[in-house]
């Protein structure tokens, strides 16, 4: 049995004016949380389409489980929520579940037996009022997003992937998501999220992949992708707003690289060869009245920043990623 | 396999479960049952009740046929003649007895007046003038009131006794058309064209209002995204195939129990018609139908509603809102008008060029062709080539519409250019 859920080899795929995706490989072993990151555009849903043989590469192999992507009966063992959200507006909920299971191959009693679990599980079942028996669109938008996270888990799939799972959720059902893919990680399953939130990837992942523009940009577990990235951040708060002195020590380039304000802490960056101690020193000679300063591992998001810049943000195309 | 027809199961009953499919399918039969026998009700009372007494006969005959022709609106010598004016005048006085007449039926005191001259013996032409001038009932009622008088007259003056005239020429056809086949005769003519017709009608509704089901079908699958959803779990071609399918199977449904409650509805007529009143229920009968005829009734209306069901999926698919699809749907709605359009011409003249032709095309055939099968005999060669025809084309329909509607599916904005379609085509 390989020990990979997913291995990519070289996958590439163009559209009539642009490639998608170029020459992406990745692997991600059983049992992760694995993110996949990139701005909007990057060939994220590309490439997930590609992995559910949804769209099929124009060159490059793509194994799930130790099998082809296109091998019969594959597809069973796979959940996948997209992105754009959608359920059969007048479908009874529980009518509309058993048919997604189904789909998957599981027998109509079984799955039966499993939406009346989920939708105790996730609140959309009580002695007073039980929402499998109500349309689609009786349903609040969250119940929705609800319903249809029970679709993509009714046949109990081994690798799910969820395409921007927390776009549009509400933090009630953000948590349940996030307490889900924790619980299913724990039963062995391997999740695939994209994303282009870096904190909630940050939070989440074991590994993750940055792709940016169809090509990779880095990819390993986010302790190696910090270490690797060796610099060294610093979180800084001033008392009160910095005098001219202490900007001019902020903005001496031979000391801080760059400066991020993220409102409560500045995150700096030191220039290469710059000394966190003689910054320190630096900044109390100028008067400043230092609430914190600590040595700081990068954030996803300030490496993204660093190996993405901002061209590749804005170069995206939007829509899908 | 078992996911085909878990999307055919899904298809078939969100489909036969909405109001609206229960209310056509049982208030269909209900619908035309009344269309049926409504007309024939009223005619059957119509022809019966219909008496034309109450207009004016201008006679400038001088030979008394003005009195010969109210007594047989009137039904005869038993009848009541008394209702029926007539005024005897000079052929010179025709003209202001007229402009009198027009008068009293613009007041209403008459419904209208004849005019008999000796044009009326002499080339048997005569004039009339009322209210009542469009119907043809009344106005053919009035007309053999005229020729039996006429011939009634001459009878006498060849020295005939009048009561015997009288018996004479109160003759009353009845014509039963009956229809001549290589097999012989059989059947009656008019009943085969209205079982053609009907064919015809059925064939194309069924297309017409299920094509238009898929395609909302897939449009809705695509604007609300489930179709994402779907195609990671079965392949297009699957999701496709069970639609139409499904969908199929309800229009199937609807005219097992349309033409079921239509059978009913004969079988049980002669009650029916006794509890309206009719004392003889009105012979409507069945043409044979052969079992040739049936079997290529089902295979033309399978590969005809095929084919408009995959191309209607196509446009489904190539569209993302619905003022795009109708625009889209245009070119096929075009395609099957263009074959009913042509349906009551082939009925009129089923052996005509015009009518081989439109049996040839596969877009019409399945239409036409039942249609003039229960009209004609259709030499086997035209039959089984026509058949071909329909059946090549629905599957390059089905080919095409397929390689649409995988790439169709998950792409959103602008409808496709000619160009790109065909680029779509080629990808898949």
């Amino acid at each position: 049995m390989s020990q990979l859920a997913l291995e990519i080899r070289g996958i590439t795929k163009r559209f009539a004016a642009h490639v998608a995706v170029r020459e992406l490989s990745l692997d991600v072993p059983r049992g992760a949380v694995y993110g996949l990151l990139g701005p909007n555009g990057a060939g994220k849903t590309t490439t997930i389409r590609m992995i559910l043989n949804v769209i099929a590469p124009d060159s490059g192999s793509i194994t799930v489980l130790g099998v082809p992507n296109t091998s019969p009966g594959l597809l069973d063992r796979l959940g996948y929520l997209p992105e754009e959200r959608g359920l059969y507006k007048k479908m009874q909920v529980r009518r509309l579940l058993r048919f997604l299971a189904e789909l998957k191959g599981v027998d109509g009693k079984t799955a039966d037996h499993r939406i009346t679990e989920w939708l105790e599980r996730l609140s959309l079942r009580s002695p007073e009022k039980d929402w499998g028996n109500a349309k689609v669109d009786e349903l609040s938008r969250g119940m929705q997003q609800k319903v249809q996270f029970i679709g993509t888990l009714l046949h109990d799939p081994d690798v799910i992937i969820l395409d921007e799972p927390f776009s549009g959720l509400d933090p009630i059902n953000a948590q349940a998501l996030k307490d889900t893919v924790v619980d299913l990680k724990h039963r062995g399953k391997t999740v695939i999220f994209s994303t282009h939130l870096m904190d909630n990837a940050e939070r989440l992942c074991d590994s993750v992949c940055i792709i940016a523009r169809g090509e990779k940009v880095l990819d390993g577990t986010v302790a190696g992708v910090k270490s690797e990235h060796n610099k060294q951040n610093i979180a800084l708060s001033l008392a009160g707003s910095p005098s001219d002195e202490v900007a001019a020590v902020l903005e001496d380039r031979a000391l801080v690289a760059r400066m991020d304000d993220n409102n409560r802490f500045f995150e700096l960056e030191l220039a290469p060869g710059g000394d966190a101690q003689l910054l320190l020193q630096r900044l109390v000679g100028a008067g400043a009245q230092v609430q914190r300063f600590e040595l700081i591992q990068p954030s996803l998001h300030q490496i993204f920043l660093d190996r993405v810049g901002a061209s590749g943000v804005e170069e995206g195309m939007s829509g899908h990623g | 396999m078992a996911k085909l027809w878990t999307v055919i199961k899904r298809e078939f009953l969100e489909r036969v479960r909405t109001k609206w499919f229960i209310i056509v399918t049982i208030f269909g039969p209900v619908f035309f049952g009344v269309i049926m026998v409504l007309p024939a009700y009223l005619s059957v009372r119509g022809m019966k009740d219909i008496k034309v007494t109450d207009i004016r006969i201008i006679d400038a005959t001088g030979m008394g046929l003005g009195d010969r022709v109210a007594t047989r609106l009137a039904g005869g010598p038993m009848g009541d003649a008394s209702t029926t004016q007539v005024v005897v005048v000079a052929p010179t006085e025709v003209a202001a007895a007229e402009t009198t007449a027009t008068h009293d039926v613009m007041t209403k005191a008459r419904r209208g007046y004849l005019v008999l001259d000796s044009l009326t013996l002499h080339e048997q032409k005569a004039t009339y003038a009322g209210r009542n001038a469009s119907s043809l009932n009344e106005m053919q009622i009035i007309e053999n009131a005229v020729r039996s008088a006429l011939l009634g007259m001459r009878l006498e003056r060849e020295g005939l006794d009048p009561k015997r005239v009288e018996v004479l020429t109160r003759v009353k056809v009845e014509m039963s058309a009956q229809r001549i086949t290589d097999k012989g005769r059989g059947g009656s003519g008019i009943g085969s064209a209205i079982f053609g017709f009907l064919i015809a009608f059925l064939l194309y509704m069924m297309i017409v209002l299920y094509g238009q089901n898929i395609l909302r079908g897939v449009l809705e699958e695509k604007t609300t995204r489930v179709a994402e959803v779907i195609v990671s779990s079965v392949s297009p071609d699957v999701l496709l195939a069970g639609k139409v399918i499904g969908v199929g199977a309800v229009g199937l449904l609807q005219q097992v129990v349309w033409l079921g409650s239509a059978a009913a509805l004969y079988t049980f007529r002669e009650p029916i018609f006794l509890k309206l009143g009719m004392p003889a229920a009105p012979a409507i009968p069945l043409p044979e139908v052969p079992a040739l005829l049936i079997v290529a009734l089902v295979l033309y209306f399978i590969l005809g509603y095929g084919l408009y069901a995959a191309l209607f999926a196509a446009v489904g698919a190539m569209v993302s809102s619905q003022e795009d699809a109708n625009q889209a749907a245009q070119p096929v709605v075009m395609l099957l008008v263009f074959s009913i359009i042509f349906a009551q011409p082939v009925m009129l003249n089923p052996t005509s060029r015009l009518a081989e032709i439109v049996s040839w095309i596969p877009f019409s055939a399945p239409v036409i062709m039942p249609m003039r099968m229960s009209a004609i005999q259709i030499p086997w060669y035209e039959l089984a080539g026509s058949l071909t025809g329909v059946a090549l084309t629905c599957a390059l329909c089905v080919w095409l519409s397929a390689r649409i509607y995988r790439v169709g599916l998950l792409m959103y904005g602008k409808r496709p250019s000619m160009s790109e379609l065909l680029r779509w085509i080629r990808q898949s």
